[in-house]
């Protein structure tokens, strides 16, 4: 289906693919207890996984086919789009409440997250923003602070919802995009002062996010409370040891770890297939940063590097946060691990994102050359 | 500075290799959990999956010298639950309380613990057959029954100071029970099953049985016979006397090996709880110290002899004290014995004559037999709890102390340090080290594992002085003090003791401790019996001291030494024979004195003298046979009582 002149990093589709696959596999191991005694069904996750993996797939072939530049035009309205689904769904009834986050805008088990979309929304436009910005990054208030701002209100409204994981996302991506775009060191070491100000007056609202740190040091000082899930977390991963238990095997995803197939979906493959799987899937992921990035630098225009930049920093963003998180290295932050965790609005966007990657890599000057 | 096209290619490179580290970083944390703290975070994880059903191990049997069970396990179910197993917590508290008779708020406060597995205290424990049959008809979900031992006494609260007793969780908490809980302790076995996290068997794993071990039975050196024989006595002794404590002991001198053992206040080590904590904590017959009295007369003369200080033909002359250091030390005896020999002096438990002794020891002598004898330190019993006693130290014993010392005040000893000592005397001259431990027994084929060897501390004093000791001692009984405990066909030695009490470093009015300690046969003596009774309150108001201890040690020995078979030998001490002079008694004067003094006064001469009281009141009017008199030991003195006290 693709004309053998254009070249497409293959090794992007090649890893991307794979990460899918093995993703399947464990959301459905993971899953398969749980969703048998919730809904009768072990493949009930597995089966909806499926189903979104094929829809982004597709959206990944029309991305990879689709002129990024084109995006150009569409960043504002994109952008407006993505701010109108978050405030959307804020407003009770439109927006659905699942384990405590406002978050999720349809019906039933079909909905999507605004957040997703907002945050992919957000890169193409800051991309767009910033590769006109080359002459204002020297001022703060000009060049750093009004793509700043648009992250920030992006920021706000999902920690409206709240969603601490996203936010944490698309900070670390809006920093990843200002760096790449030539932000100067003195703008960025104020936002991280800023940073810190913002945090502790986060915890002072909500105290329950300074027990989440706590129980990162030391989960064992709360055994049943904050440190459950990272216990259960390292419990999971020490008895997998070197080569796991082998896979389908895991012991913990007997209602020991909860919602074992999203979140902790690294957990769980980690004690089913070991350290060796462990590793793996993470060098799989350096990989495609590797390649995401390499198409960056080759990128035909600075939009395209910045949107291959945004887009690559995003992935490994939510892989540093979500293998943090499991491997007890960092606070407690909910956000799914690319490409492997149940969820169909992260899936999705994250294939749609690949696609877009995959465009920029095939209008590259090293492929021209 | 305009941003080209450079600095962002720059700013890539940076921004790919901190990712890559920070994923490197990441697979180095993978590792290190994987790897370095694997062990036992997959330990920790199975014991989080593993739910186990503990089964106890039958705790051994304790017999006694001739078999006879003492205390044995007899198993009972318990009931166990596994909270999170639990469906329906109210109606599950609900059924069980019912059964168990307990308040359901309570049960439930138990299946609502954040706990792997609770017990249900304290009615779930030990239940009875017909409980744990209603329990399992009911066929609740995470309610589980399991087995736990229950000691069993046969005989009540035989030797129950020596058995000990055991805690909720089958420990040994006194006694042999403590002692030797390793060895009688079974190794605990269960039931493991691999469960999720809601407690419900994981599919496709088995379940893991391990069985319990039984415990190793033990074999006392306590003959329950005996054992009975020596209650029946201090039961006794508390009918009559009313004391605050009793203590008797029966040694094997030969061995060290304790036949029995038993205390007063006792307790049932079946329901020791509802006993007072000072029943069960201590054995007096091991813990208690206090002042021998005359008993420990055995030592220094046992020293004196050894040391050829001493010839009982030699001739001493009691004015009724003994002049130390400017003190006037006062014979018991009012006006003194006058003069005696030695071996008479030993007959009256003469104080000046054993002061004499002490001054001809010195202090270092007299006191290194005094720790030769094993005082001052613990005997070694195999028992917990034992005391150590106090000495003077050498270096504070001045002639006072020195004179005390020697006829048994200014020390504190324990029981069962006198039962050694003077089972030395007994044996030959050879401190042993108790024991109650016979033999460690296989509990399922009783065979003998280990089997406890005498054990020898050190020679203390020569096989021809303890031969000498023994034959005053012999005299004692036939024509002394003792005479109370003298037996006819068996040859018994022994010595009388009075201890006075020191409380806030003051001797308490009325308060004694009368003890005596006999052995028989004298000349190959089998057995040693003391006993020692702490605050006798004699119904009959006046009891001579030497009257209350000594006649329960005749009646022991006799028993014993019928019930092992030891053959009649009439060749002993006649009771009448005199071996020197013939010491009458001198009735001390009690007229003028309140029934409380005469008391006192009696119980202080262990003069072996019996007591008829005529009329009422407070004071004694008259006595008959008037002070002084000397009359033969077991004459009957007649007090009159008045309410006014007649003009001295």
């Amino acid at each position: 289906m693709f004309d053998r002149q254009i070249r497409f990093d293959w090794v992007i589709v090649l890893v991307t693919l794979v990460l899918l696959a093995i993703g399947l596999m464990m959301v459905h191991s993971a899953s398969s207890v749980l969703s048998e005694q919730k809904f009768n069904d072990p493949f009930y996750y597995a089966k909806r996984q499926l189903m979104w993996a094929v829809l982004g797939i597709v959206a990944m072939i029309l991305a990879a086919n689709y002129d990024y530049h084109k995006l150009r035009t569409l960043a504002p309205k994109l952008m407006i789009a993505g701010f109108l689904a978050l405030v959307l769904v804020l407003i009770p009834g439109v927006g659905s409440n699942r384990g405590g986050s406002q978050a999720w805008l349809g019906i039933g088990s079909f909905g999507i997250q605004p957040s997703e979309f907002a945050k992919l929304a957000l890169i193409v436009f800051l991309a767009h923003y910033l590769a006109d910005a080359k002459d204002k990054m020297d001022s703060f208030w000009k060049g750093f602070v009004p793509p700043l701002s648009m992250a920030l209100v992006a920021v706000l409204l999902i920690m409206l919802e709240p969603d601490l994981g996203q936010s944490v996302v698309i900070m670390g991506t809006t920093i990843i995009l200002l760096f790449a775009a030539g932000a100067r060191w003195r703008h960025l070491s104020s936002l991280f002062g800023a940073g810190l100000v913002a945090f502790a007056g986060l915890v002072a609202v909500a105290p329950y996010r300074m027990d989440r740190i706590v129980a990162f040091l030391d989960p064992w000082k709360y055994p049943l409370d904050e440190g459950y899930q990272i216990i259960q977390s390292l419990y999971a991963l020490g008895s997998g040891g070197l080569i796991g238990l082998g896979l389908g095997h895991s012991q913990q995803k007997f209602l020991y770890l909860p919602e074992p197939q999203t979140d902790f979906v690294f957990s769980i493959l980690g004690e089913e297939l070991g350290f060796l799987g462990g590793a793996t899937v993470l060098a799989l992921f350096a990989v495609l940063v590797w390649r995401g990035f390499r198409c960056a630098m080759f990128a035909r225009d600075e939009f395209g590097s910045l949107l291959a930049a945004g887009i690559t920093g995003m992935i490994a963003v939510q892989v540093l946060i979500n293998v943090g998180v499991v491997t007890g290295s960092i606070p407690a932050t909910g956000i799914t691990l690319p490409f492997i965790s149940f969820g169909g609005s992260s899936l999705t966007l994250m294939l749609t994102g690949v696609g877009i990657l995959l465009n920029i890599s095939r209008q590259s000057v090293y492929a021209v050359a | 500075m305009r941003v080209t096209h450079g600095t962002i290619r720059r700013r890539l490179v940076v921004l790919l290799l901190t990712l890559i580290v920070a994923i490197g970083a990441l697979i180095g944390r993978l590792g290190f959990i994987q790897g370095v703290q694997s062990g036992w975070l997959t330990k920790a994880a199975e014991a989080l999956h593993n739910r186990s059903i503990p089964l106890q191990g039958v705790r051994g049997t304790i017999y006694d010298s001739t078999g006879q069970k003492l205390a044995y396990t007899a198993s009972a179910p318990s009931v166990i639950a596994m909270p999170a197993q639990i469906t329906d917590k109210p109606k599950t508290a609900d059924e069980l309380a019912k059964i168990l008779g307990m308040q359901s708020a309570n049960v439930l406060k138990l299946l609502q613990k954040r706990t792997l597995m609770v017990w249900i205290n304290p009615n779930g424990r030990k239940i009875t057959d017909a409980q744990a049959n209603a329990i399992r008809a009911l066929r609740l979900p995470g309610v589980y029954l399991t087995e736990e031992g229950q000691t069993v006494y046969p005989d009540g609260s035989l030797a129950a100071s020596v058995l000990g007793i055991t805690g909720a969780d089958n420990q040994g908490l006194t006694g042999v029970e403590k002692e030797y809980d390793s060895i009688l302790a079974g190794h605990p076995g269960s039931i493991t099953l691999t469960t999720n996290a809601r407690g419900k068997k994981m599919p496709g794993t088995g379940e893991q049985f391990i069985p319990p071990q039984a415990g190793n039975d033990i074999q006392l050196t306590i003959n329950a016979n005996i054992q009975q024989f020596v209650e029946r006595e201090v039961e006794q002794a508390v009918a009559e006397y009313n004391p605050d404590h009793v203590t008797a002991i029966v040694e094997d001198p030969k061995t060290g090996a304790i036949l029995a053992m038993a205390n007063y206040p006792t307790f049932d080590p079946a329901n020791w709880r509802s006993a007072p904590a000072s029943a069960y904590n201590h054995n007096l017959a091991i813990w208690q110290t206090f002042e021998p009295g005359s008993t420990f007369k055995i030592v220094t003369l046992s020293a004196a002899l050894q040391e050829n200080k001493v010839n009982f033909s030699d001739s001493f002359y009691d004015p009724g004290y003994y002049e130390v250091a400017g003190h006037k030390i006062r014979c018991w005896k009012a006006g003194g014995h006058g003069s005696e020999s030695f071996l008479n002096v030993v007959e009256n438990s003469c104080n000046p004559g054993f002061i004499a002794l002490g001054e001809r020891l010195g202090k270092e002598t007299l006191f290194s037999y005094i720790k030769k004898f094993g005082f001052g330190s613990k005997t070694g019993i195999d028992l917990p709890g034992e005391g150590n006693g106090i000495l003077f130290k050498l270096s504070k014993v001045g002639p006072l102390e020195l004179a005390t010392t020697s006829f048994g005040q200014g020390v504190s000893v324990t029981p069962i340090q006198q039962v050694m000592a003077v089972g030395a005397v007994a044996n030959g001259g050879l401190l042993m080290q108790p024991h109650v431990l016979k033999a460690i027994l296989n509990h399922n084929t009783g065979q003998v594992i280990q089997e406890v060897q005498p054990k020898v501390v050190r020679r203390v004093i020569s096989t021809q002085t303890a031969t000498q000791v023994r034959q005053a001692l012999e005299s004692v009984v036939a024509n002394g003090s003792g005479n109370k405990a003298y037996l006819e066909g068996y040859r018994v030695a022994g010595k009388t003791g009075t201890a006075q009490v020191a409380q806030n470093g003051h001797y308490a009015a009325g308060h004694y401790i009368v003890s005596f300690i006999g052995m028989a046969p004298a000349n190959n003596p089998k057995v040693v019996v003391y006993i020692a009774i702490d605050h006798p309150r004699p119904k009959a108001g006046v009891v001579f001291g030497g009257v209350i201890a000594a006649p329960i040690v005749g009646r022991i020995i006799f028993d014993t030494l019928q019930y092992e078979g030891v053959p009649y030998d009439f060749n002993g001490l006649a009771k009448k024979y005199r071996w020197g002079d013939i010491p009458n008694i001198a009735v001390p004067n009690f007229v003028g004195m309140t029934i409380g003094d005469a008391q006192k006064t009696a119980i202080e001469s262990s003069a072996q003298l019996q007591t008829q009281v005529l009329g009422t009141g407070k004071y004694v009017v008259a006595q008959s046979p008037p002070a002084n008199t000397k009359v033969p030991p077991g004459t009957t003195v007649r007090l009159y009582l008045g309410d006014k006290a007649p003009a001295p």
